[in-house]
């Protein structure tokens, strides 16, 4: 996992416009239940899948893709405009 | 500007094997994100880019949240 530092700095290379966040001790990982496990030499190592969750305002999970389908945000994306839509129609 | 908010959580981890791929081989456990549509998301805190905490909750009933995992993203960490 990477350090806020070495996030800072990627921010920076690539101008992001939202935080970057750290899960040092996969705390969050776990209770999303979102690392696995690989056995590489008889030793255990986790990586996080990687995946995009879209969160309405009311906490409630809107919208998980996994894996490779969560490499492209576009549908994710169109899961927030709707929200949004539905927010203003209100 | 767009209401939503757009929150990256960005994990890359520095490849431990660097110089060898990763054996197609070794038993891997079966994950599967534990969480489903409808389901009241689990809180976190966590740091960000400028050590600043960020914490789900406080996005409660102002804005929708994108979290986005991004694994092996080269950011050399």
């Amino acid at each position: 996992m990477d350090s806020p530092a070495a996030n800072a700095a990627f921010a920076k290379q690539i101008g992001v416009t939202f935080p970057l966040l750290s899960d040092m001790n996969k705390k969050m990982l776990t209770a999303y239940g979102i690392l696995k496990g690989y056995d590489v030499q008889s030793e255990n190592y986790q990586w996080a899948l990687r995946a995009n969750i879209v969160i309405d305002k009311n906490g409630v999970i809107q919208h998980i893709e996994e894996g490779d389908s969560a490499v492209d945000p576009n549908t994710a994306v169109s899961v927030c405009t709707k929200l949004h839509g539905k927010e203003e129609s209100k | 500007m767009k209401r939503w908010m757009a929150a990256g959580l960005l994990l890359a981890m520095t490849p431990m094997m660097a110089a060898s791929p990763r054996p197609q081989a070794q038993k891997e456990e079966a994950a599967k994100i534990a969480l489903k549509v409808g389901d009241t998301a689990p809180d976190f805190t966590l740091l960000s880019d400028s050590w600043k905490t960020v914490k789900l909750s406080d996005f409660r009933g102002k804005k929708n949240v994108f979290l986005a995992v991004y694994v092996l993203a080269f950011t050399g960490g």
